[in-house]
């Protein structure tokens, strides 16, 4: 079974050279509204390889802002009662949406693939429901709360030190799916993905390591929720939206589903394209132009941009081969 | 105490909004049967519905209640065009990536009418608004009547044309058994386009319905009706019609109950607990046999 972990060339080159550039990258751009771009994108790596881990036990969730928005309020609900330093509260609310996320996966292990998604979706809903109803008076409804920022904006080139930070949390979070990709946990994940029946009588409990999956993959994505608030300064229960939970999505099927490299891969390539687009001064047009790409990619690239070296030369292959075999039998005519 | 009045009010509301969840229901029920596809952009067809009977409302002035044909028909032609290029492609290579495909036919669709209409919130006026009939004790609308009757009526086309037509005959052949279809010479891409295209047509009339009785609508509008269309194909069986026009019902009912007695922001959020609860008991849906 191709458990898509193979150490080829491009990975042993890409991945220093990816960090590589990452690390200069603000200093390439000079600017700060590229760096509060790179930085979001990096936010939004965590996110999406969060509900590639998911995806990875074989399950699709569409409601993955539920995650990163309970992330985002229990950190700054945390930090601003308790005057913790967000650094230290991003893991502690990330930990609040694991705990959900065992809730919402008790309910959905026993799920077939749409159904989850359809539940995962209304989750979300209830979710923000919830927020704007019975927790308003400490979540501030629909006007929503600020939330403490990383960094004082008074210590000088803060925005740097918060980008970096980011950084290095990025890398700690691939690092940590990557072992569990792996692992022992991993290799039932893909065996559950595959085929239940099998993986049941190889031993595996298919309920326990989905929601070892959600438990995970949730505090991830609480993470990336908590990061990207504590950046921006402001929590308002807009961010538990069905945007947000389509992007993750989006990203993952653009780089690769159930690869490593793929979210990292997707969210790299579509922020590029997203924010080149809004230069171009596209509103509604980037959507329409990401969704064309989206349908595109699942059509004639089923296994994302990540497989694109492979699918071009299987396509060069097939076609020397085709050459060949017509020029031998030109040759025996 | 539990007003019966009220109670009636509630449960009115309720088959009147039901009405549209029954045709959302209705053509996602008749594609899964077919093509067991799983079409998550479904909404985005109510919302075209919708501004095509706006904007020929708008040029024309004509009664909004004979606009629903035309927009059944461009439906119809829309529908088989996305079957044809985007789920023909990859029928048969899992439910996630349907469910992926129609992620990005719900960006290309939505943002598509927010180019060519706009993205604010816009209603247009019933010519029967302020026109109600006295029923016992209730007031109702004639609006709410007519949407019921149009929805009956519809309902009962589709009831005529699967049972009586040879087209319809070899949709239910496909979606009972679709080797056994293809062996007795059904052109099954034939019905796969045919279902898709009336299923997006039945979306169609409930995105007219929606327009004329006077509710408000946007580019956007589209996914939670579609979203809960789902739950009631879930909570009423996989391809079952009548279990869909139930469902509807009991929806629709359950979903104004709820904002009556909880306050309106609860509504959406119950329909989901709903389906939540029953999934919870029941993992295959409350008629759904093993379903796919």
């Amino acid at each position: 079974m191709d458990l898509y972990l193979k150490r080829d060339a491009l990975v042993r080159y890409g991945t220093p050279a990816l960090i590589g550039i990452a690390v200069i990258a603000p200093f390439l751009s000079g600017n700060l509204y590229l760096l509060n771009i790179l930085t979001l994108m990096l936010i939004f790596i965590i996110f999406s390889s969060a509900w590639n881990l998911l995806a990875y036990s074989g399950q699709g969730s569409l409601g993955h802002a539920a995650f990163f928005g309970i992330g985002a309020y229990a950190s700054t609900l945390i930090a601003a009662k308790s005057g913790i330093s967000p650094y230290v509260t991003i893991f502690l609310g990330a930990a609040v949406a694991a705990f959900i996320g065992i809730l919402i996966g008790l309910t959905c292990v026993r799920l077939k693939e749409w159904f989850l998604a359809m539940v995962t979706f209304g989750f979300a809903i209830i979710v923000q429901t919830i927020t704007v109803s019975l927790l308003t008076p400490i979540s501030g409804g629909w006007d929503g709360i600020a939330s403490p920022r990383l960094l004082s904006p008074d210590i000088a080139g803060y925005q740097l030190i918060e980008y970096y930070s980011i950084l290095v949390i990025t890398i700690a979070c691939i690092l940590f799916i990557y072992a569990i990709m792996k692992s022992r946990i991993g290799l039932a994940f893909c065996a559950i993905r595959e085929n239940e029946i099998e993986a049941r009588a190889a031993g595996i409990d298919p309920v326990r390591f989905r929601l070892v999956s959600f438990a995970i993959s949730a505090y991830l994505a609480g993470i990336a929720g908590a990061l990207e608030i504590h950046h921006i300064g402001y929590v308002t229960p807009e961010i538990f939206g069905v945007d947000l939970s389509f992007w993750p999505v989006t990203y993952v099927i653009f780089g690769g589903l159930g690869t490593l490299a793929g979210p990292i891969v997707g969210t790299i390539a579509l922020t590029i394209i997203w924010d080149g687009l809004k230069m171009l001064g596209l509103t509604f047009g980037r959507y329409i132009i990401i969704g064309v790409l989206l349908i595109l990619v699942i059509v004639f690239l089923p296994k994302g941009l990540v497989d694109l070296p492979n699918e071009i030369q299987r396509r060069w292959n097939a076609r020397r081969e085709k050459r060949m075999k017509a020029d031998t039998a030109t040759l025996k005519e | 105490m539990v007003d019966f009045g009220i109670l009636l009010q509630i449960v009115f509301w309720g088959v009147y909004a039901g009405c549209i969840y029954i045709l959302l229901a209705t053509g996602l029920n008749l594609i899964f049967g077919v093509m067991k596809v799983v079409n998550f952009a479904h909404g985005e067809f109510l919302m075209i519905g919708a501004y095509i009977t706006a904007t020929i409302f708008f040029i024309t002035g004509i009664n909004p209640y004979a606009i629903i044909l035309l927009s059944m028909l461009a439906l119809i032609a829309i529908g088989a065009v996305v079957e044809r290029l985007c789920f023909r492609p990859i029928l048969g290579t899992g439910k996630l990536n349907e469910i992926f495909l129609s992620i990005g036919l719900i960006y290309i669709i939505q943002n598509s009418a927010a180019v060519i209409w706009g993205d604010e919130w816009q209603s247009i006026k019933s010519p029967y608004e302020g026109v109600s009939i006295p029923i016992g004790s209730l007031n109702v609308p004639l609006d709410y009547i007519i949407i019921m009757v149009v929805t009956a009526g519809i309902l009962v086309g589709l009831w005529l044309f699967l049972k009586r037509t040879k087209i319809g005959r070899e949709m239910r052949a496909t979606s009972q058994n679709r080797k056994g279809a293809m062996l007795v010479g059904i052109n099954v891409e034939r019905m796969d386009i045919i279902s898709f295209g009336i299923g997006c047509a039945l979306a169609a009339a409930a995105g007219t319905l929606w327009v004329v009785s006077g509710q408000v609508f946007n580019p956007y509008m589209g996914s939670i009706p579609a979203i809960k269309a789902f739950a009631i194909i879930i909570l009423g069986g996989l391809g079952s019609i009548p279990g869909a026009i139930v469902g509807g019902l009991l929806y629709g009912i359950a979903e104004n109950g709820a904002a009556y007695y909880f306050g309106g922001i609860w509504k959406d959020a119950v329909s989901f607990i709903l389906l939540i609860i029953v999934l919870v008991i029941r993992p295959t849906g409350l008629f759904g046999e093993s379903g796919e």
